[in-house]
């Protein structure tokens, strides 16, 4: 099996889809000739050719509409946000016209709207955000987080064929610094599926995205003490895979929520709740949370060291957790 | 850096070698609007303080008599008269639904298109089957060229069960993708315009251009996602119509306080696109303007916007008295009523006689009592009817509409052949 990157694993899902199916296109800001800012779609306009690899202007709005009404005439349209802290110039187009289009008037939008997102490269307050949250309030959306190239070629191949708007998260530090073996042979990720990442006895984990990464480290680190942590990754944000939550909670009676994106109305919130719904009686302790503080993601790197969670504070939280 | 001192001690020195010839004034470019109207109304409105009151005053010539109908370069006599028949269908429908408001039947508010029928229904009967509609709130004119009926329009302001959204969402906010190509609108303003464009877009890939209308306001056009939606079907050379339906209020506020240009239609130049100024009473030149913009969209040759002129003559829904828009100023656009003016347009022309408008008219009311009785015995929905169809769960094929896209790069044909070949080796 080849090593694939993150990025070259979403590239290649693209791709395949591209191949396999002349109703996909994608469309977005310099992702032509430049072949995106983060070369996602490098090479993409030379292979499928400028009708189906489209340059737009920057113009975020204008580019979802597009891509919604490209689908209602039964096209999959794949549209780029240059980073996902753009997205917010195009709200309305997917909350108030796309998200609303299935259940108002039956209209399905088979489109994927994709982008890096994630802090840690020193991007600043608009080049480093994890807007997931804003689309988990929107029903109708789909909001899918990969931690793993396996998992992001998979789940891309999954959401261009998904007959929803599928919102596509990447997170921008692990486009290059993961690796692992992808199969060639074509396979699908179904959106809804948790993954158990790392089983454990004492204590859960439930992450996604780059977060998965620090709370195996954690977990590496907390069974040096003989703390056995269960790590479920959830892959897919809406929609959210309960079951295998509560399956979690049931296991180890004890969960640390962790994300990347800020605080107040994470899905940890939401997750938290979940498990007070459906498996009270199975906590041995609180749920507990590591987030990133409620600001902007600060610019300079001591300062977004502090704003991110980072392994020391998973593992203190899982040693206040454990002794609890 | 010596020249730039000399400058500094002396504005009037040039480095221009002697003998140069002189810069004349700036070049000047000219651009075209192109303008049907047979009348060109002059009047502004502005905010006035008038003892302790704030309110709007029109100023201007409105003294002229209602000018004629222009000519269609492109209707029969038969199609103009069936353009009559949906702008009074329009008219009539609104007024059943203002008497089932006044009933307490219909939930919410009811929103009127009146004095605008020739827009609405002139503009739409210019599309063709293939070709596709997204209207705004005062398009119901459009939705019954489309194919909706006028009980489906009553039953959605019922908010009834069998209402196009079934229950689910209200006045216009209609769409049909499979049948009527239709894109339900939403309540915010200009967001159909990129959405139009990418179904031009759409279509183009499958190797069809087809003429994607919709409409925007006076008011409307304020939004940035309307110059967004605008500029990328310039850009990519999409078969947009975009109607510019100046009624000259956004809500309650005038369109002297939405813009600085003259006629809304110099927006055009802005976007490098053709633009257009009808008379939007006039159904005749509505209808030309539509029709060419549409056979230009779909020649392949892009987007046109053409800028509507007329009056919005109830407020902004049923519930708005209107009471800011001058008086003057309604007398003025009364007698430039579209319906009136097509009607005196067919009976002059002798297209129709006494008899058969009487009998067409009694025919649509017949029509609008049979839809208002099945609407109102029509059942409210269920309220579990609420639950479910927020996500497409096998519901739907998605497929494409007009021919499976073409691949205009051999190379990837070619790259899939060999991997076939591959294949059948194995």
């Amino acid at each position: 099996m080849p090593q694939l990157t993150y990025l070259e694993a979403i590239r290649q899902g693209i791709w395949e889809e591209m191949e396999r199916d002349r109703t996909v296109f994608c469309l977005g800001e310099d992702i032509g000739v430049y072949g995106g800012a983060f070369k996602v779609t490098d090479g993409f306009i030379d292979h499928f050719g400028a009708e189906r690899v489209i340059d737009t202007p920057i113009a975020e709005a204008a580019i979802v509409g597009a891509a919604f009404g490209a689908s209602l005439t039964g096209m999959r349209p794949v549209a780029e946000f240059q980073f996902m802290d753009f997205i917010g110039c195009a709200f309305n187009q997917i909350v108030n016209m796309v998200a609303k289009a299935h259940y108002r008037w039956s209209a399905p939008a088979p489109l994927v709207l994709r982008g890096p997102s994630g802090g840690n490269v020193h991007g600043g307050p608009f080049h480093s955000q994890n807007p997931e949250a804003w689309f988990v309030h929107a029903p109708g959306l789909k909001v899918v987080c990969p931690a793993s190239p396996y998992d992001a070629k998979g789940l891309m191949k999954a959401s261009i064929r998904d007959n929803n708007p599928v919102i596509f998260f990447e997170h921008k530090y692990l486009y290059r610094r993961i690796k692992e073996e992808v199969p060639s042979d074509e396979y699908l990720v179904p959106l809804g599926r948790a993954r158990l990442a790392r089983p454990g006895r004492d204590l859960s984990i439930i992450t996604y995205a780059a977060m998965v990464y620090v709370a195996l480290e954690a977990a590496d680190l907390l069974a040096r003490e003989g703390i056995d942590i269960e790590v479920l990754d959830l892959r897919t944000l809406a929609p959210l895979d309960r079951e295998a939550i509560v399956r979690t909670v049931k296991r180890t009676n004890k969960v640390l929520l962790v994300h990347e994106d800020v605080r107040t109305g994470g899905i940890a919130g939401e997750i938290s709740a979940i498990i007070n719904e459906e498996a009270f009686e199975d906590l041995d302790g609180p749920v507990l949370r590591v987030t990133a503080q409620d600001s902007p993601v600060p610019f300079s790197p001591p300062q977004e060291d502090y704003f991110l969670p980072k392994v020391s504070d998973v593992v203190r939280e899982a040693r206040r957790l454990k002794a609890y | 850096m010596a020249n730039k001192s000399k400058k500094a001690t002396d504005p009037s020195a040039s480095s221009r070698p002697a003998g140069a010839p002189q810069p004349t004034a700036t070049s000047e470019r000219r651009y075209t609007i192109q303008d049907y109207r047979l009348e060109k109304p002059c009047f502004t409105l502005k905010q006035v303080q008038e003892g302790d009151r704030v309110l709007y005053r029109c100023e201007g010539d409105l003294s002229g008599p209602p000018p004629p109908l222009r000519d269609s370069q492109f209707l029969s006599p038969a199609e103009l008269i069936e353009i009559y028949r949906w702008m009074l269908l329009n008219r009539r429908m609104e007024m059943a639904l203002e008497n089932l408001y006044k009933q307490g039947m219909v939930v919410g508010g009811v929103y009127f298109g009146l004095g605008q029928e020739a827009c609405s229904c002139a503009s739409a009967y210019a599309l063709e089957d293939d070709d596709w509609i997204g209207p705004m709130i005062r398009n119901q004119g459009a939705l019954l060229v489309r194919g909706f009926a006028a009980r489906d329009i009553m039953m959605q302001y019922m908010a009834k069960a069998s209402s196009p959204t079934q229950g689910r969402d209200a006045s216009s906010h209609m769409g049909d993708h499979l049948r009527r190509n239709v894109v339900a609108p939403i309540s915010t303003l200009g967001d159909l315009i990129p959405v139009l464009s990418g179904v031009a877009l759409g279509a183009r890939l499958q190797g069809r251009n087809v003429a994607a209308m919709t409409y925007i306001g006076d008011g409307g056009q304020s939004t940035g996602v309307t110059y967004e939606g605008i500029n990328f079907a310039a850009v990519e050379t999409l078969g947009l119509v975009l109607i510019v339906e100046n009624n000259l209020w956004g809500y309650s506020t005038p369109a002297d306080m939405q813009f600085r240009v003259q006629d809304l239609a110099e927006r055009a130049i802005g976007y490098g696109i053709p633009g257009v100024i009808v008379d939007g009473t006039d159904a005749c030149q509505v209808y030309d303007a539509a029709h060419e913009a549409c056979a230009r969209a779909r020649r392949g040759q892009g987007p046109t916007l053409i800028e509507a002129k007329m009056m919005r003559m109830k407020g902004h829904a049923i519930h708005d008295a209107a009471a800011y828009v001058p008086e003057p100023l309604l007398e003025y656009w009364r007698k430039r009523d579209p319906i009136l003016r097509l009607e005196r347009y067919l009976l002059g022309r002798r297209w129709l006689t006494e008899e058969e408008n009487e009998r067409l008219i009694a025919d649509v009311e017949r029509q609008l009592e049979v839809d208002r009785d099945f609407a109102v015995a029509a059942p409210m929905p269920e309220p579990e009817s609420a639950a479910g169809g927020v996500y497409c769960e096998g519901c739907h094929e998605v497929k494409p509409r007009y021919g499976v896209p073409q691949m205009s790069v051999t190379k990837s044909v070619l790259t899939t052949a060999l991997r076939q070949v591959v294949v059948e080796r194995k």
